[in-house]
């Protein structure tokens, strides 16, 4: 099993110390004692985003396995409670079985872990209709560099009592702290699922139709667009819900498509294709967007434009789009990826290169622009790891 | 002051003892009198004025309407007081990308009416909706009837412009779902004017409901129409608003709104579903069952438009009813898990009676938060206030046990930051200091909130009883 979770950047040294904490008082104490030592730390849930982020070999890697399963869960309450180190699948079958889920469809579903979604604000294309990470999140423990565990946030679904540090973990890529438990939002399980697929000769149609479902009255649970490097413009709708629905929003949805003269079948497995597009995207370059809504089209037709391009997918609900480039040519592959952030950027939004092939690594950084308020992102890792302990490499605003 | 007047120009300061007393109070019990009143016309005007008190390490209080009901819009520890009023523009209406730009004076209510046209709406309807502005909501958190099924505020901001208390302009996030780096909208969302002075706000829209279903149903006591809560989320119907009052508070309302609840019920819930029209009529029966399977004596349904509003305007108006039961109200908002509601409803009650005050109880079932409103008089000495506060306490005590959170929406302000201990260690809220010394490194954004300060929260000492 430790095998698995080797895959790092740079082969592990001889030197690096693999700790396992039993539980959140026990990372705790090994944070201080790292901070003490100034010994460097990753953190490992089940290592599957181990490819974001520009890090070099540390002296520690953590790892949560030992702190996870269901804590809580109380059914009527809508909310569960899990270790960090809790895998997402695993979480989901105990919510199954009480009739609920979490709804959450994050890359690599199978074996990630719930602190490292949290970490790595990882959503999957449900985000536009139950919220995403950041929105399900409802409370953490987190241990902390300087030795102690800091709650934020609670059990309960509604509450304002100080500073919302839950949506600071979301995204933090472990560089703040450890987290060591999750309170999460889930809902009862939907009587019904259905979905369809339909190709599109240009874009311009593709996402008109997605932007009507966007916006229609039975709102979907997924509506994505895609494109590969030889086929036609596809559109990949899925509803979940009361049987009527169901039913009425993929009426809608085809009534829409037909009038953009596309065409639709019944959906297979595409929605889970799209989504390990991160999985598979082990060459080349893999950029991944936030847009606004309104420059997702042009973003699209730029990308398919381009040299490299390979595939493309948007999440036409919430305007997060992936773009993975193939090149013989490093040097154009770099050059693409860098100014396809460029170009989400200028249009408002941001954007990294996710995932790039381990060749490549040194040569093209994970964040090629910086956010804004990076002075205060900094100042705030300061504030909470003096030493830099955790996860260096791993931050937007370096 | 007088150095503010030639910064800025006479017209944006206010500084006479009348002009100050009118923003010496806001929508909660606790009033403090502020050294100067600004009101700025552009983010420059505010950042002008930031530099200016940090040179001269005066305290900066933000404000909205002023409806605030935990004292955060209160200068504390003095200061100057920085209006809003008149920043109150929408920018930007983006149809296309689903967002709004507005500056933080627009009142809540607006910015629905303005993108109603485009089909469109804004989530979070506080109760004070009419009145209260977005930089309020912003900084607040705050939540309302609907954010039950569709999230409250922080769900629903993409994007802040943000003055930071040494006059840097900061713009956090934008129309996109999400930046790269931490989330420093999400953390200044519900910081309550601690952070920095938000000058500009970019808010998701959303599609207005097709149609909607809205249920009044009466019962004979508190304890069925909080099993009916639990009974209708656990049947797997999430509706968008499950609002509760109790008998004292029905009556408060027919007296002034006349919303044609019964009078005679120990219990109401309004409950509505919206959504597709195909799925709502089975949303409604199935409401409509499970409701009188919990011996509901009566289950209206709204046939109009009309109906609906009336059915809406007594649950807006309750609190501004209460005048009818008490000349004064000491509101809290307090959260439990929702399966606890039958047993700290007995508790508030209970509370209420020890301390010879009456409490009322109109809230948001549907997600746990408590809203009782315990009725005291003022006039009758100062020991009415200091009963009602220590009824509160009792009530916010007992939430906390019950693994819930003394404040849902209303926010900690200078009401309840003596109460943080009860609910975090001081781990946690050391963690949070990290945040606020971030943000604000001289401690001047609105000092003597949220955290406890030494010199008022001497009388309190608590260990945290937060499971
Ligand atoms: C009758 C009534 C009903 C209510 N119902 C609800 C309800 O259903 N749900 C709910 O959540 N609340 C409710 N409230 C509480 C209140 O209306 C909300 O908290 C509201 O968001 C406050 O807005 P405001 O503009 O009045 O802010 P104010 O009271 O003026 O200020 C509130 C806080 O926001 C800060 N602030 C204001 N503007 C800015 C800015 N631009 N930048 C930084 N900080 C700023 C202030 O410093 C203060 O800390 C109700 C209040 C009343 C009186």
């Amino acid at each position: 099993m430790p095998g698995i979770r080797l895959r790092v950047d740079r082969p592990v040294t001889a030197t690096v110390v693999r700790s396992i904490p039993a539980d959140a008082a026990e990372c705790a104490r090994v944070l201080a004692d790292a901070t003490a030592d100034r010994r460097t730390v990753r953190i490992t849930g089940s290592g599957t985003k181990s490819y974001i982020g520009d890090i070099s070999a540390t002296d520690i890697e953590l790892a949560t396995e030992r702190i996870a399963g269901v804590i809580d869960h109380v059914p009527a309450d809508l909310t569960v409670t899990v270790g960090g180190g809790a895998r997402i699948a695993d979480v989901a079958a105990t919510l199954a079985r009480a009739g609920q889920f979490l709804p959450l469809d994050p890359p690599h579903a199978d074996e990630a872990t719930v602190g490292g979604v949290i970490a790595a604000n990882s959503n999957g294309f449900w985000r536009a209709r139950y919220g995403g990470v950041r929105d399900l999140l409802i409370g953490t423990r987190t241990a902390l560099a300087d030795g102690t565990v800091a709650r934020a946030g609670g059990l309960v679904v509604k509450n304002v009592a100080g500073y919302d540090l839950d949506k600071l973990l979301v995204g933090s890529f472990g560089t703040l702290g450890v987290i060591v438990e999750a309170t999460l939002k889930v809902l009862p399980l939907p009587e019904k699922t259905d979905g369809l697929i339909a190709r599109f000769a240009s874009p311009g149609d593709a996402f008109a139709a997605a932007d009507t479902v966007v916006r229609a009255a039975a709102r979907v649970e997924a509506c994505v667009v895609q494109r590969l490097a030889e086929g036609a413009w596809q559109l990949a709708v899925q509803a979940r819900g009361g049987g009527p629905t169901v039913e009425r929003a993929l009426r809608d949805a085809r009534r829409e498509i037909t009038a953009r003269h596309g065409d639709a079948t019944a959906l297979g497995d595409d929605l889970g294709r799209m989504r390990e597009l991160p999985a598979r995207a082990i060459d080349g370059a893999l950029v991944r967007v936030s847009l606004p809504l309104a420059a997702s089209v042009a973003f699209a037709e730029n990308a398919v434009r381009i040299d490299s391009f390979a595939a493309l997918v948007v999440d036409a609900a919430s305007g997060i789009a992936r773009v993975h480039l193939v090149n013989d040519d490093d040097d154009a592959v770099i050059r693409d990826a860098e100014a396809l952030v460029l170009s989400a950027r200028m249009v408002g939004g941001a954007g990294r290169i996710e995932r790039r092939a381990e060749h490549l690594r040194s040569r093209l950084p994970t964040w090629p622009t910086r956010p804004n308020g990076d002075f205060l992102m900094r100042r705030i890792k300061d504030a909470f790891d003096p030493a830099g302990i955790l996860e260096p490499g791993r931050s937007a605003f370096a | 002051m007088r150095g503010l007047v030639a910064l800025l120009g006479p017209t944006k300061v206010l500084g006479a003892h009348d002009d100050l007393l009118l923003y010496e109070y806001d929508g909660a019990v606790d009033t403090a009198t502020p050294d100067a009143v600004v009101l700025p016309e552009s983010t420059a005007d505010v950042a002008a004025l930031a530099r200016f008190c940090h040179e001269h390490a005066v305290p900066i209080v933000p404000r909205g309407a002023g409806t605030g009901l935990s004292g955060g819009a209160i200068p504390v520890e003095g200061g100057v007081v920085v209006s809003f009023a008149r920043m109150a523009r929408i920018l930007e209406i983006d149809v296309s990308s689903l967002r709004a730009v507005v500056q933080p004076g627009v009142i809540n209510l607006h910015l629905s009416t303005a993108v109603a046209p485009h089909g469109l709406y804004f989530v979070p309807d506080p109760s004070s909706q009419k009145a209260c502005t977005l930089g309020g909501n912003v900084a607040e958190n705050s939540g309302g009837p609907h954010t039950l099924a569709y999230g409250v505020t922080t769900n629903h901001v993409t994007g802040i412009e943000i003055v930071l208390s040494d006059g840097t302009v900061v713009r956090l996030g934008g129309k996109a779902v999400e930046d790269e780096g931490y989330d420093l909208v999400g953390s200044s969302v519900g910081s309550e004017g601690t952070l920095g002075l938000v000058t500009e706000i970019t808010v998701k829209l959303t599609p207005l409901p097709e149609d909607k279903r809205t249920l009044m149903a009466a019962f004979p006591t508190m304890d069925e129409a909080s099993e009916t809560v639990s009974a209708i989320i656990a049947a797997g119907v999430v509706p968008s608003a499950i609002e509760m009052m109790d008998q004292l508070a029905t009556q408060a309302v027919e007296a002034s709104v006349h919303a044609g609840y019964p009078l005679d019920a120990g219990g109401i819930l309004l409950v509505e579903v919206d959504g597709a029209r195909d799925g709502l009529e089975d949303a409604r029966a199935r409401i409509e069952e499970i409701c009188r399977a919990h011996a509901a004596s009566e289950v209206r349904v709204a046939t109009s438009a009309l109906e609906r509003e009336r059915l809406w305007a007594g649950r807006k108006g309750a609190f501004a009813a209460m005048g009818r039961l008490s000349p004064d109200y000491y509101v809290q908002d307090g959260v439990i898990p929702r399966t606890r509601l039958p047993d700290i409803l007995r508790l508030v009650k209970d509370a209420g009676t020890r301390h010879g005050l009456q409490v009322a109880n109109v809230f948001h079932a549907g997600d746990g938060n408590l809203h009782p409103l315990i009725l005291f008089d003022s006039r009758r000495g100062p020991d009415e206030l200091e009963r009602a506060k220590a009824a509160g306490l009792e009530i916010l005590t007992a939430c906390v046990e019950a693994g819930g959170s003394i404040t849902g929406e209303h926010g900690v302000g200078m009401e309840k930051n003596c109460f943080m201990p009860l609910q975090f260690q001081s781990s946690d809220l050391a963690a949070m200091r990290r945040l606020k010394d971030a943000f604000d490194p001289p401690g001047l954004m609105n000092p003597g909130k949220i955290f406890p300060t030494p010199s008022r929260c001497r009388e309190f000492a608590f260990a945290s009883t937060a499971r």
